[in-house]
């Protein structure tokens, strides 16, 4: 089931905005135009209305239109809900990891001082890895605490903050004061003062301001210290230090890179100034593998992200620099595009009968590819009528079909849960490398997981396991599989335990240890052969304990691990569509660019029916010289190019064109080319142009 | 020496009467060398010329470099002559603007004239000639009484950041143009001739300390008590030790009195840990004595000494265990950050693009010669050729890894730089071999062993580039080139139009550990780099 099949089938395709060759941008004008007041006079009342009106109107009517405006809204609403759960999630989620750090550096903050680092600046090294946005959670929090508990404030200071040394005093200083006073408090406190106003770079109004508050740490906040001028960093620093005793600076460097490669940066100098201690921020991979899990195999989840879109959220997650924020943002935009664009979501709202009535919606779900595969197994298991019945009368479509979708909404949570219950088993069986949630979560949405080798050798791992780290695998199954036998071996692996306790851990007889290997010698060859060792009578019972239990599992995994692509209706409740995800969070304008421009024909219409595969006048003059532009070397000649220019023009229009024309056509394209960025005069010879860039590269 | 925090505004506060006999220089030596001990020279000097009843020079330079008890000797000096003076500590002051301001207000405040700023032109000073003005108007508008010397010290003048360069000359006038004043300059470098271009400026020179009053400066404290440890051998052991601390690592590397002191308190423990833990003396006899502790621990002068020498931020959570190979600890590379996997490979493309010849990038960097044998025997052929010329350069890069002194020193700096098309064509390598193997194509060759572990998923690269090369820019693992040699002086780091030419700025091992990460040999791309 590939995307254009679903497309087809949800009629996206008939759009007729996507047949378009170009597109044409009209930037809305702003102010001045005849009908409209400027809009500084407008009335806020009216904005506010025009507000909710759009608000209301942010889904588009689907299935060609005729879509009622009660399914649009259910829709919309149901978007809602959904995600603002799923927030709520991530938001817990993430003040969780963070929590560990923020208590350390809390603590750090408090204990040090002056004295505790003999005269040093108290120095907190923050490493965030790729994890950059945490450190702002971090700061802020950090901020929240302890103003609430007056003890001082967090100023946070970014390179761009810090052009040069006066600027960036002036930041500090504006921002600390802002920080718990406000813009107006600053604007005060630089006015009511008694004597002279001082210069705003001058620390003094620092030394004041907290002497007034009677703050006890004034952290400073350097977001991305490697960013910062290392010679800035120093002379700051340096002015930190003499002012020490009267102002008590925490210094707090987020570090991307390594401690030890920040360090070596700085001059030996500054180093001497600083003292403290290295907190490690947890790596954004764990944190988004933890999200995922939780939106993915929580039981009251109605909507799950497919193969494809998960394998792209994860490529991203690993090969660039992306915040768990950036992760939510992009699962918040598949969710966003599942509702606009689905007019299926609406089932997800567990709508009246009357809404789907009134709707194409029956004619769309009889167009499902899955609904196709349902009824042929339908018809094969035997009886016609029901779906004949679904195929002709509406009222029983409209009846069955929350039916099955709640059903198949089931059975992928089972699935999750069997996600989960293989992860919990390889975390006892597997010792080397460690597969996460979003490995098996690929693999399952793909329907492969409950064939793979991982689940294969799992299983047989797990037979070999003594009974101390198999009670503790139960215990944590328990809580996962709801299952009256899963309880059952459980406490019969009790007893048993109970009555063995002074033996020490139990083995099965599928462990190496009871296995033994007897040598024979027949004919002068030596015979190999396997045979069991004598089991002692509570061995045999724990033997039958864990082949319950495997047997267990594998009923309970090939029930479970179906492939989604084969549910009915898993084109409401599953999105797996690569597009518009990708396209969105990774564009690739320079592709389209050079496409242009050296396929111009791709974008706009063409007045010929000819196919164009090579240079003609009828291209736009930039694309036709960028396209002589491809298949020169790295130094053009000008004389050459307009040569080559100009033939273009003479073949095509024998009867004498005018080479005025040809030539201002030319210089138009050579400054247009110029304009981005792809010729520049050459150094080396005059008359020549440097080619800067390579298509594709 | 212990450092004695002041501020600027413990100025001197004007008493009515000055209570009992001055002092004369040899007591105020006498009372402050229990104190401050080997200086007595210096504050005999200083304490002549600052005396209230004697006329003072109206200009006195202080010199001598840092840690040498310049500030702390004047101020107790000042202090203790009981001269009304005024400090400000110039590198506090962001300009020269800045500084002149201050010197007035502080001058105000000591002068107990703070109310009446708006007099002495509203606070503001811009020019020195403003400030002879208005500080000649202020000390003129003491009470007739104390109608004395006024002392004004400049701190650190020679740091003074955007100061003017007649700044010093100008302010050594100061003092010429009013009479009670005396312009004290406290410099760390040691002055040139006639630099303030006026005559016979009386100059105050603060030398290091010598071996015999360094030692002598810390003897006079006790050692650090440590439990366990009996006062008695503490008493004849410890300065035997501080003078082998002074030998082999103080003074070799000119440390100051600070450095000193903290190294003795960091090495004591460790030295007399086999005292401590009660360990048996070699050689039958029943007790400890000092060549027999420094027999044992000739490894303490020699690697952690060392290492103590060097400041860290986050300091060495394991102090006691004298027990591990310092070696091995020291010689491992640091920590690797985790970038993510495509900008790791593009730093490793940079960093092969800046480090191979131009006249080789076909032979290593062609998309079409990357898996033909004949390709791959020139590149071995290179690779081996070039090795042989950098020889020499490879045995002392060698050397400088084994020498354990220098743990992290980085490998040579490199001013290869980069272009863009080169750097591009080395990263063009990868992407081809790679887009082979997720084509599925049926010939493996070794070079696709590239990034054969993690193959690049992504179609369009050409795109993600800058961007990724802007993040690994404001890391500032690579650089501009145009900026990498005013990188001092223009902090505009994170604007796009610097050129298109970048440095790397890490060393090449580092870069080669970052690329194992992801399955990249970097030796096998490097001319000259596979041993």
């Amino acid at each position: 089931m590939d995307a254009d099949g679903l497309n087809d089938a949800l009629g996206l395709s008939n759009d007729k905005s996507q047949n378009l060759g170009a597109y044409i941008y009209q930037p809305s004008k702003h102010g001045k135009s005849a009908w409209e007041r400027p809009s500084k006079r407008r009335k806020v009342s009216s904005t506010a209305d025009r507000d909710e009106q759009l608000n209301r109107q942010r889904f588009v009517p689907l299935l060609n239109g005729d879509e009622n405006t009660e399914s649009v809204q259910l829709r919309h609403d149901t978007y809602r809900e959904l995600w603002s759960k799923q927030e709520n999630k991530i938001q817990d989620i993430l003040e969780d990891v963070d929590a560990g750090v923020l208590t350390d550096v809390l603590s750090f903050v408090r204990d040090t001082s002056l004295q505790t680092c003999d005269g040093c600046i108290p120095t907190a090294l923050v490493t965030v890895g790729s994890n950059v946005s945490s450190l702002s959670r971090l700061l802020s929090r950090l901020n929240g605490q302890l103003i609430s508990t007056e003890e001082g404030s967090v100023v946070v200071l970014e390179s761009g903050d810090a052009p040069n040394l006066k600027t960036t005093l002036k930041n500090i200083i504006r921002a600390a004061v802002t920080n718990t006073d406000g813009n107006d408090g600053y604007q005060k406190f630089l006015t009511d003062r008694a004597g002279p106003r001082l210069l705003g770079y001058d620390l003094d109004l620092l030394h004041d301001y907290v002497q007034r508050k009677g703050t006890k740490k004034l952290v400073l906040a350097l977001r991305d210290s490697e960013a910062f001028d290392p010679g800035l960093l120093t002379d700051l620093l340096s002015l930190f230090k003499s002012w020490l005793d009267r102002i008590p600076f925490t210094v707090l460097l987020g570090i991307s890179t390594s401690v030890e490669l920040f360090e070596g940066r700085l001059p030996r100098s500054c180093v001497a100034l600083l003292q403290g201690k290295h907190f490690e921020v947890q790596e954004a991979g764990n944190c988004v593998d933890r999200i995922y899990e939780t939106l993915q195999t929580d039981p009251d989840t109605n909507l799950w992200l497919g193969r494809n879109v998960t394998s792209t959220l994860f490529e991203n997650t690993s090969d660039y620099f992306q915040s768990p924020e950036a992760f939510s943002r992009m699962v918040k935009y598949a969710y966003m595009s599942h509702f606009f664009a689905n007019p299926l979501a609406v089932l997800l709202a567990k709508p009246d009968s009357t809404v789907i009535a009134q709707n194409k919606l029956c004619e769309a779900v009889r167009n499902l590819p899955s609904f196709r595969m349902f009824c042929e197994d339908l018809v094969e298991e035997g009886p016609t009528k029901q779906v004949r019945d679904m195929l002709e009368d509406d009222e029983y479509l409209i009846q069955e079909t929350p039916k099955y979708l709640e059903a198949n909404q089931q059975r992928m949570r089972n699935m999750f849960q069997a996600v989960r219950v293989v992860h919990v088993c390889l975390q006892y069986t597997q010792s080397t490398k460690k597969a996460n949630v979003s490995d098996l979560s690929v693999r399952a949405l793909s329907g492969e997981l409950s064939e793979s080798p991982i689940v294969e050798e799992m299983v047989a791992a797990a037979k070999t396991l003594d009974s101390d780290k198999l009670d503790e695998l139960l215990v944590r199954l328990g809580a996962i599989i709801n299952n009256p036998e899963a309880n059952a071996i459980q406490e019969d692996l009790r007893t048993l335990l109970e009555t063995c306790s002074e033996s020490g851990p139990l083995r099965s007889g599928y462990s190496i240890n009871s296995t033994v290997t007897k040598t024979t010698v027949v004919q002068q060859r030596i015979r190999l052969s396997k045979g069991q060792a004598d089991l002692s009578e509570q061995a045999v019972e724990y033997t039958n304990i864990v082949d319950r239990l495997v047997a267990l599992l594998q009923v309970h995994l090939t029930e479970s691990l179906i492939n989604p692509q084969d549910l009915f209706l898993h084109e409401a409740f599953l999105f797996d569509l690569r597009n518009p995800l990708k396209e969105t969070f990774a564009p690739r304008p320079r592709f389209a660019i050079e496409r242009a421009l050296a396929t111009p024909f791709d974008y706009l219409l063409s007045s010929s029916d000819v196919t164009m595969a090579k240079v003609s006048a009828k291209q736009p003059a930039t694309s036709i010289l960028y396209q002589l532009y491809l298949d020169s070397g790295a130094l053009v000649n000008v004389h050459d190019l307009w040569q080559a220019f100009y033939g273009v023009f003479e073949t095509e229009e024998a009867d004498g064109c005018d080479d005025r024309v040809v030539m201002s056509l030319f210089y138009g394209a050579l400054s247009e080319l110029k304009a981005f960025g792809v010729i520049k005069n050459s150094r080396k010879k005059t008359d020549h142009l440097a080619k800067s860039a390579w298509m594709g590269l | 020496m212990p450092q004695v925090a002041f501020t600027t505004n413990s100025a001197y506060k004007i008493r009515s009467k000055p209570t009992g006999p001055p002092m004369l220089p040899k007591e105020v030596a006498s009372s402050l060398s229990t104190q401050w001990p080997c200086r007595d020279l210096q504050i005999r000097q200083l304490a002549s010329l600052l005396s209230p009843h004697v006329p003072s020079p109206p200009t006195l330079v202080v010199h001598g470099i840092s840690a040498t008890c310049k500030s702390t000797i004047l101020r107790a000096v000042l202090a203790t002559v009981e001269v009304p003076h005024a400090i400000v500590r110039s590198s506090e002051c962001i300009t020269g603007r800045h500084l002149l301001t201050k010197i007035l207000w502080n001058t105000l405040e000591t002068l107990g004239q703070k109310e009446e700023w708006e007099k002495s032109g509203k606070g503001r000073c811009e020019q020195v000639s403003g400030l002879a003005v208005l500080l000649e108007e202020c000390l003129a508008a003491r009470p007739v009484d104390n109608q004395g010397k006024f002392v004004l010290v400049l701190d650190e003048i020679d740091r003074q950041r955007e100061a003017p360069h007649t700044l010093l000359s100008a302010l050594a006038r100061l003092g010429e143009i009013i009479p009670s004043l005396c312009v004290l300059l406290v410099l760390s470098s040691t002055p040139r001739p006639l630099f303030l271009q006026s005559a016979a400026v009386p100059h105050v020179s603060f030398p290091p300390y010598t071996r015999k009053e360094a030692i002598h400066i810390i003897l006079s404290s006790d050692a650090p008590v440590l439990d366990g440890l009996p006062d008695e051998t503490s008493s004849r052991v410890y300065p035997y030790f501080v003078s082998t601390v002074y030998d082999s690592l103080v003074g070799p590397t000119a440390g100051s009195i600070p450095d000193f002191r903290s190294i003795c308190d960091r090495l004591w423990p460790r030295f007399v840990a086999p005292v401590v833990n009660g360990e048996t003396p070699p050689g039958g006899n029943d007790e400890w004595d000092f060549s027999r502790l420094l027999v044992k621990n000739r490894a303490i002068f020699r690697h952690q000494g060392e290492s103590a020498l060097v400041h860290r931020i986050v300091p060495d959570e394991t102090p006691a265990s004298a027990k591990r190979a310092p070696l091995a600890k020291t010689a491992m590379p640091s920590a690797l950050p985790s970038l993510p996997y495509f900008s790791t490979l593009i730093l490793t493309s940079a960093y092969l693009a800046s480090h191979t010849p131009q006249r080789l990038d076909t032979i290593f960097f062609s998309k079409f010669s990357s898996s033909s044998l004949s390709a791959r025997n020139k590149r071995a052929h290179h690779r081996r050729r070039l090795k042989v010329l950098s020889q020499a350069q490879a045995e002392e890069r060698q050397a400088a890894n084994d020498d354990p002194s220098t743990p992290n020193k980085k490998g040579k700096r490199t001013k290869t730089r980069i272009t863009k098309s080169t750097l591009s064509s080395a990263f063009a390598t990868s992407s081809a071999t790679t887009s082979a193997i997720g084509g599925g194509a049926g010939i493996a060759g070794p070079s696709t062993i590239l990034t054969a572990p993690t193959p690049l998923r992504v179609a369009a690269v050409a795109d993600r580039i800058y961007a990724e090369l802007a993040t690994l820019r404001r890391l500032r693992l690579v650089v501009p080139a145009a900026s990498h040699s005013a990188m001092a002086t223009s902090s505009g780091n994170t604007t796009a139009d610097a050129g298109d030419k970048w440095c790397v700025n890490v060393s090449g091992d580092w870069v080669g550990e970052l690329a194992k990460g992801i399955g990249v040999e970097v030796g096998e791309w490097l001319a000259g780099g596979l041993d």
